[in-house]
């Protein structure tokens, strides 16, 4: 089986991906149009970012998808704060938190997530992220070294699930606990998926002892595909793969490319400038793309991956990019090189979600046989 | 203004068998205890629902979002302690709440936990370090709160360049409710309370000026004209807001907003 996620906007959604402006939810100004809240009689409507993420948390897992990928950074609201906030909006949407480990201590980590396993019925995965490092990194509170945040996850890791089966007792570098448990009713809970990101060596390493999945951005498919050879051999067992896909869609590929090329006549004005960062995935996505030309098709780098989607949109670089049979045949192709799940994505959260549902989920084929 | 905020539980009713030949079209129990205290709380006119921390119960801070998303108008309070997440993780979860419920999310910091409880949750500070570790939570989290390029050097947190993004969404910091009558603790009151929660038998003349008094009010049985008179005595000293510790608490819910309340119309301008 393979699990088909599609991602939840943390940081707000835009109206369309060629059109930028953040005014669904989000921290943004009112800008005319916006909504989540909006303006009424030029007073805020009541409502909040969560009322429209509840619509595409309903539409997600109405069109096909398991669940989403809630990610977390700065600029977003907080994956756990949503997910206890959406659990009862939806019935059957996995929760795919992001999170750090460091951030929260690993015995109030196993609370919290025993505590929405009650509340959804066991609807919780991780996606354990250990930071790209640099200045977010002190942004957020943390002085621990990159390769040593990998050495800290593996603790955390560890002593979470000595909690989540206790009593547990723990002496460690980063944490230490006597006794630690979870109450009766929350034992048994089912312990959550991890999916675990992260494209160093030190991540690398840490994926071969915890991860369920080994979450990756889309890169080139060969690129990809050596990435996944390499988590192989550092594995006693090696986790199942899955793949963050952005992925624009239309009835021709035409269609497609005019949404691309719409965007980037806006980039003048708009265009973002992508941070710097420690992330190894974010430096492999430039060298992929350096010394292309100027011209957005000159980002294809092969049929129908698109290395410009972070020109566009917060975020990785890959994509996909044409008509729903080549999208399709191209997640055939990542289903084919090993991927066992993805997390697809698309702006507006909400209606792409239906338009990927629709046209391109039911073309699949799966490994061929 | 006078507050009254219900304690919710955080441990479920065990479930009741029902007899084989009885049609049992029961959901799962997803949390129905704590819902519908909350709802009642919503309902039945309070002003707030306490989630407490329960080392031996549900999450505080899970439970309180699902709550928030329950209601309208009631404050939640969650009760937790520092050792949980770096302040400025708490921070951002609870601005996200914020954003998510209006500015409805209150924080009830317990300092002075049980040591061996402590031990189990991570925790293994003593003493008056307690204090001065919660002292720099409150610190750090309302730094990253109000502003950008927030800065922070100290013995038990750092941050640097810190500040939560700006949001069109209401996002007030959280009212911040602690309780203790050391020297530490009332320091600590005067400095970062909202609001300071005393047990029923404390002088409400320790609370730090400009920090509202509260006091913990367990619901007993009994005429309800002798809850309305106990609730009378503490507003006689000078008490504003109640956390109203219940012995069944969807019952009491209920009978406090329908008839305690209203036999007090004279001495509670109820918001």
């Amino acid at each position: 089986m393979v699990d088909i996620y599609w991602r939840i906007a943390m940081e707000g959604d835009a109206p369309a991906l060629r059109l930028g402006d953040i005014t669904r939810g989000g921290f943004g100004p009112f800008l005319p149009g916006s909504l989540g809240p909006g303006l009424r009689a030029g007073a805020s409507d009541g409502y909040g970012p969560l009322d429209y993420m509840a619509e595409v948390a309903r539409s997600t897992e109405q069109a096909g998808f398991v669940g989403g990928l809630m990610p977390s950074f700065p600029q977003t609201d907080d994956p756990w704060a949503a997910a206890a906030a959406l659990a009862h909006d939806t019935s059957t949407y996995r929760f795919m938190i992001a999170f750090q480990p460091g951030f929260l201590h690993p015995v109030q980590a196993a609370r919290m997530s025993a505590t929405l396993q009650a509340a959804t019925g066991g609807r919780v995965v991780y996606n354990i992220i250990s930071g790209g490092g640099g200045p977010q990194q002190l942004w957020w509170g943390d002085r621990v070294d990159h390769d040593d945040r990998y050495a800290r996850t593996s603790e955390f890791l560890d002593v979470l699930k000595g909690v989540w089966h206790g009593p547990y007792d723990h002496e460690g570098r980063f944490y230490r606990v006597e006794g630690g448990a979870l109450p009766p009713e929350l034992r048994g809970q089912p312990f959550p998926e991890i999916y675990f990101s992260g494209s160093s060596p030190a991540a690398i390493a840490a994926a071969g002892r915890h991860a369920d999945y080994y979450l990756s951005w889309l890169e080139p498919f060969d690129a990809l595909s050596e990435k996944f050879d390499l988590v192989r051999r550092h594995s006693d067992t090696p986790p199942k793969f899955a793949v963050r896909v952005d992925v624009l869609a239309r009835e021709t590929e035409e269609q497609a490319w005019e949404e691309i090329e719409r965007g980037w006549e806006r980039l003048g004005e708009t265009e973002r400038t992508p941070e710097a960062s420690e992330s190894v995935g974010w430096r492999r996505g430039r060298e992929f793309t350096a010394g292309t030309g100027d011209s957005y098709r000159d980002l294809e780098v092969q049929p129908n991956v698109w290395g410009g989607f972070n020109r566009l949109r917060p975020g990785p670089l890959f994509g996909l990019v044409g008509d729903y049979h080549q999208v399709a045949a191209r997640l055939d192709e990542l289903i084919t090189l090993g991927v066992d799940a993805f997390i697809l994505a698309g702006v507006p959260h909400l209606e792409e979600a239906q338009r990927v549902g629709r046209n391109v989920l039911p073309l699949l084929k799966g490994k061929p046989s | 203004m006078t507050r009254f905020h219900i304690t919710v539980p955080t441990r479920a009713p065990e479930r009741v068998e029902l007899p084989e030949f009885v049609t049992d079209l029961r959901p799962p129990d997803r949390g129905t205890g704590h819902r519908l205290v909350g709802r009642a709380a919503e309902l039945a006119g309070l002003d707030g629902a306490l989630v407490p921390f329960d080392p031996g119960g549900l999450e505080s801070l899970v439970v309180a979002a699902g709550l928030l998303r329950d209601s309208r108008r009631i404050e939640v309070i969650a009760e937790f302690h520092p050792g949980i997440a770096t302040p400025v993780y708490a921070a951002k979860l609870s601005a996200s709440s914020q954003r998510y419920a209006g500015g409805r999310l209150g924080w009830r910091l317990v300092v002075d936990l049980d040591p061996a409880v402590a031990r189990a949750q991570g925790d293994f500070l003593t003493g008056a370090a307690r204090y001065a570790r919660a002292a720099e939570f409150l610190t750090v989290a309302r730094g990253v709160w109000d502003g950008s390029g927030f800065g922070f050097d100290g013995e038990y947190f750092q941050v640097l360049d810190g500040g939560l993004p700006a949001s069109r969404a209401p996002r007030p910091f959280p009212r911040v409710y602690l309780s203790g009558t050391s020297d530490e603790a009332l320091e600590l009151s005067a400095n970062h309370a909202d609001v300071h929660v005393l047990d029923p038998g404390d002088d409400p003349a320790l609370v730090p000026d400009g920090v509202a008094a509260a006091v913990r009010l367990p619901v007993r049985a009994g005429p309800d004209e002798q809850v309305a008179a106990e609730i009378r005595t503490h507003l006689d000293r000078g008490v504003t807001e109640f956390f109203l510790e219940p012995a069944a608490p969807l019952d009491d819910a209920y009978r406090i907003g329908q008839r305690v309340l209203p036999l007090l119309e004279q001495e509670v301008r109820h918001g």
